[in-house]
């Protein structure tokens, strides 16, 4: 989720690494425009060829190896054309089916064994990878291989705990077991999964590209490079992948030509994909002959070349407003734009083991305050930028369970200063009940962490005009994003009021708002993410520096719902997420987040890939390779 | 002593030609004299002026504020003043220079910018002239090992990257809350104002030293010394009054330099502190919305040019008033 956290800043949109799951597209706001002919027609009739030239501002730590990225955009480009899993997505918003995983080099979808604990994927046969390797099968060890190089240390793999579940993965990672024992190949084409403990959602996490195959040998010598000798499963690979040369020694090995870090990456076709009934997902589609990803540039750069034709799609980064604005309401340019709910939360964490915000009330009050439509207008889009968020899980994850609640509702979301002040006066902090603690010290200079980019500045100012009413002034200290998130996420900074985090979903699963926000595993600077505190010990307040003798705590609810599967789960979850907005409060959740995509008009039958919440490249066709 | 003040030019001999007394000749101050010659200087006048103007606008700028336009510089209108689509509006009747991205006024921006940018610069200034000042009279006066010390301290001073130090000091000192050098320095106008003050002193230093040299070897420093008067006595009675004027005009030179280097410090986002108005802070965020806002980046420009030409212009025109042999 760093990886996520990283495109939330650089980009300050949406990006949400993954999707899935929950198929209840009907469930799932969108403010797309009117229908437009490219994104709800398959368009059969789209020749493939062209040249799809995209950008990316920067590339800075992006290494296309797949036990490393933990980043939406490297995630769109390896499922889209580089790399296939055992599951997979089809590529498509959430109200087409996007979140739905699908069997992709699984000839089927898995069976599960009567207590949950053994998975049985059967392996599509006739698969190959992309050249030098092209006459070499996919089989059941290559997703071993896969699965114990994110168990190696030396390979600094991005989320292994998504995969500890699997028996075996601790005694492999501390070097105790050659192999991991819950992984076997029954033959080439079946893989058995043993689990310690039931995970209805395991199929999701067999749809990430760390459990992409790996063919026998390529990695040796390329713990840390292993993106630049990448071998592709995919419709494409690197400009320059059939010349690599896995005979040779690995310091011998040249890279591939088209992965020039910080220049271009350059994505030509595999020649040995197989279309059609080999990659049901994306075998009719795949129509742009290469895909060119330009480095570096400024987003205003990047919005005049996609005007001008010069570029079609820009990967992060954030569109313009006044390309937002001249797009939406010009006639001729509104089939270019489109805007999708990217299941990722935007919110202000409170640190409920620091004053004044170890007091209910006062985080109450600071959620009555707080002007969400205010903070979502700052944002690039203004209106469109998504919906305000009255409680924290995304509908993406929750579907509508929780869809008319809001504990905190105001009017149009502006904030009600009289409700607050109420709730202020019941907190120890009012200690004349007037509705302002402007008298306790603990309200005056509250440290408050930003983002130095835009828009939280200005975000940070508004907020300070909020809360001036119930006597807390803010002490904003700006940071860059990487650093504001490290002052976030350690305790001993005592960091109060954090105004710049988000969050997405690394697949439609509640299970990933909760644990990894919330839970006391995800806590101190060797974890992530849960800067409010939630769930600390008495000993970890202690060794940190709190007076705050206890905070609160839902691991009994955890405890509760990790364990159940489906509807059953997900409900738990909705209930858990009212816990925290009454009883916890440790966030002022403001905004579901909206993508916002323009491309150019070269680009014809645009999709959204809900999965990473960005563009499904390979159903772009180019306008001028048609006839 | 008194200060030397005979100079060929004060007066202009009467009709009676050189060496006649003129019944007109008249006895004047050195501040008439002053005040005589820089009138004259047309746009040194519209210096002041302006500069009067901005330092009355900078002052009065709470009273603005909360009786004539009735907002804040912070205080944000983000439905008043912003579109659907998060885009600001322009100049009206209300919002007299238009609005920023959160809403902001661009008027009362500039007005407490302008607080900003004069506190830094005249704090700064005063750091910068007070050091050089003393160094370069220590330098002057004493010279030998002393004045050979001063002078590589300056060398070195003036070969660092400046600008460069001078954002790693300030956001080193800046980013923290409890400040830097154990809490010695703290985050705010002060770190900047003493981060710039600093780093610009040498200049003024290597000007007084080399008045100071010519100085210490005149007959009135000399009588002075004669007369039993120490180096302590000579420095402050006989020879500062002396270099007054060079320092008078550079100190008006080194200003606008010293809030073009704020602008600059605050333009990259280092040392002020968040929701502080700044001149260079509204540039840079203007220059992203410079083809939707452009009335974000003309006005902190066109203000921050302004008062930059003035001090300039009040510079120059000190300068010719004080030393006639260089006017134009």
């Amino acid at each position: 989720m760093r990886r996520y956290l990283k495109l939330l800043a650089l980009a300050g949109v949406f990006t949400i690494v993954a999707a899935a799951c929950n198929t209840g597209g009907d469930t799932v706001t969108t403010t797309t425009p009117p229908p437009t002919d490219g994104e709800t027609t398959a368009a059969p009739e789209l020749q493939r060829g062209g040249t799809l030239n995209m950008a990316m501002l920067s590339d800075d730590g992006i290494t296309y190896d797949p036990q490393k990225e933990y980043y939406s955009v490297t995630w769109s480009v390896f499922r889209c054309c580089l790399l296939r899993t055992l599951m997979s997505y089809r590529g498509a918003a959430a109200d087409e089916g996007g979140t739905e995983v699908l069997p992709d080099l699984a000839a089927e979808p898995p069976t599960v064994s009567a207590d949950g604990l053994t998975w049985t994927f059967k392996i599509r046969e006739g698969v190959t990878y992309a050249p030098p390797l092209q006459d070499v099968e996919i089989t059941a060890q290559d997703f071993i291989r896969a699965l114990e190089r994110e168990f190696t240390p030396e390979a600094g793999a991005a989320y292994p705990f998504y995969y500890s579940i699997i028996e075996g993965t601790d005694a492999f990672n501390e070097g105790e077991a050659d192999t991991i024992s819950g992984l076997t190949a029954v033959d080439d084409k079946t893989l058995e999964v043993k689990l310690t403990t039931p995970a209805g959602d395991l199929p999701f996490r067999f749809a990430m590209p760390a459990t992409a195959p790996i063919p026998e040998g390529v990695t040796d010598g390329h713990d840390e490079d292993y993106g630049r000798f990448l071998v592709a499963s995919g419709p494409y690979m690197f400009q320059g992948a059939d010349l690599l040369d896995f005979t040779a020694a690995p310091a011998d090995q040249a890279p591939v030509a088209g992965f020039d870090p910080g220049r271009a990456h350059v994505l030509v076709r595999n020649p040995s994909w197989g279309e059609g009934e080999s990659d049901p997902l994306r075998g009719e589609f795949a129509y742009a002959d290469e895909i060119n990803i330009a480095i570096g540039g400024t987003e205003e750069d990047a919005a005049a070349k996609i005007d001008n034709g010069e570029l079609d799609y820009l990967i992060d980064g954030v569109h313009p407003a006044d390309q937002v604005q001249r797009y939406r309401t010009t006639p001729d340019l509104q089939a270019r734009i489109f805007i999708h709910p990217s299941d990722a939360v935007r919110y202000l964490s409170m640190n409920v083991a620091s004053p004044p915000f170890d007091d209910v009330h006062v985080r109450r009050s600071i959620n009555l305050a707080t002007d969400k439509d205010g903070l979502r207008r700052l944002r690039p889009g203004g209106e469109l930028a998504g919906e305000i968020a009255e409680h924290i899980m995304v509908p993406g994850v929750l579907g509508d369970l929780l869809a008319d609640y809001a504990p905190y509702a105001t009017a149009n979301g502006q904030g009600d200063i009289e409700a607050a002040q109420a709730e202020m006066a019941q907190s120890k902090y009012d200690t004349n009940g007037d509705g302002s603690c402007e008298e306790s010290p603990e309200c005056n200079n509250v440290l408050a962490v930003t983002d130095e980019g835009d828009p939280y500045p200005d975000q940070a100012a508004l907020l300070s005009e909020n809360y001036a009413p119930l006597g807390i002034t803010l002490d904003i200290k700006q940071f860059d994003r990487g650093t504001m998130y490290d002052k976030c996420n350690d305790p001993a900074s005592h960091t109060t009021f954090c105004l710049a985090p988000g969050w997405g979903k690394d697949y439609a699963n509640a299970t990933t708002f909760a644990e990894p926000l919330f839970g006391n595993a995800s806590l101190g600077p060797d974890s992530c993410c849960n800067y409010a505190l939630v769930g600390a010990t008495a000993e970890q307040l202690a060794e940190w520096g709190y007076d705050a003798p206890e905070v609160p705590s839902i691991e009994d609810k955890l405890a509760e719902c990790n364990p159940l599967q489906g509807d059953e789960q997900t409900q738990c979850f909705a209930e858990l997420d009212q816990l925290l907005m009454e009883e916890v409060v440790p966030w002022v959740p403001y905004l579901f987040d909206n993508n916002i995509d323009i491309v150019s008009e070269n680009v014809l039958n645009y999709h959204f890939d809900q999965f990473a919440g960005l563009g499904a490249y390979e159903k772009f066709a180019i306008a001028s390779a048609q006839a | 002593m008194a200060t030397v003040t005979a100079d060929p030019g004060i007066s202009a001999p009467g009709p009676g030609g050189p060496g006649e007394a003129s019944p007109q000749v008249v006895g004047r101050s050195l501040g008439q004299l002053f005040w005589r010659r820089f009138r004259r200087d047309r746009f040194a006048l519209a210096g002041v002026v302006f500069l009067v103007i901005m330092i009355l606008l900078a002052l009065g700028a709470g009273f603005i504020a909360d009786n004539i336009v009735h907002h804040g510089p912070n205080e944000t209108f983000v439905r008043e003043r912003l579109n659907d689509f998060g885009l600001p509006k322009g100049p009206d009747r209300a919002f007299w220079f238009g609005s920023d991205n959160a809403g902001r006024d661009v008027f009362v921006q500039i007005l407490f910018g302008a607080r900003t940018s004069l506190i830094i610069a005249f704090f700064a200034t005063a750091l910068s002239v007070s050091i050089g000042v003393l160094m370069g009279l220590v330098a002057g006066y004493y010279r030998g090992k002393v004045d050979t010390f001063v002078s590589r301290v300056i060398d070195v001073v003036m070969s660092l990257p400046v600008l460069l130090l001078a954002v790693g000091l300030a956001a080193a000192c800046g980013l923290q809350p409890q400040g830097c050098l154990g809490g010695l320095i703290k985050p705010g106008l002060g770190l900047v104002a003493m981060v710039i003050g600093l780093f610009n002193w040498p200049y003024i230093a290597r000007i007084v030293r080399g008045q100071v040299l010519s100085l210490r070897e005149k007959e009135f420093i000399e009588a002075a010394r004669s007369q039993g008067s120490g180096n302590l006595r000579i420095i402050s009675r006989e020879v500062l009054p002396n270099v007054a004027a060079p320092i008078i005009v550079y100190t008006t030179l080194i200003i606008p330099n010293n809030i073009l280097f704020e602008a600059a410090l605050s333009f990259l986002g280092i040392g002020l502190p968040p929701l502080t108005p700044a001149w260079g802070k509204m540039l840079d965020q203007a220059g992203a919305t410079f083809t939707y806002a452009p009335w974000m980046m003309l006005y902190p420009g066109l203000f921050l040019f302004l008062t930059v030409l003035a001090f300039n212009l009040v510079g120059d025109g000190m300068r010719d008033a004080l030393d006639p042999r260089t006017a134009r």
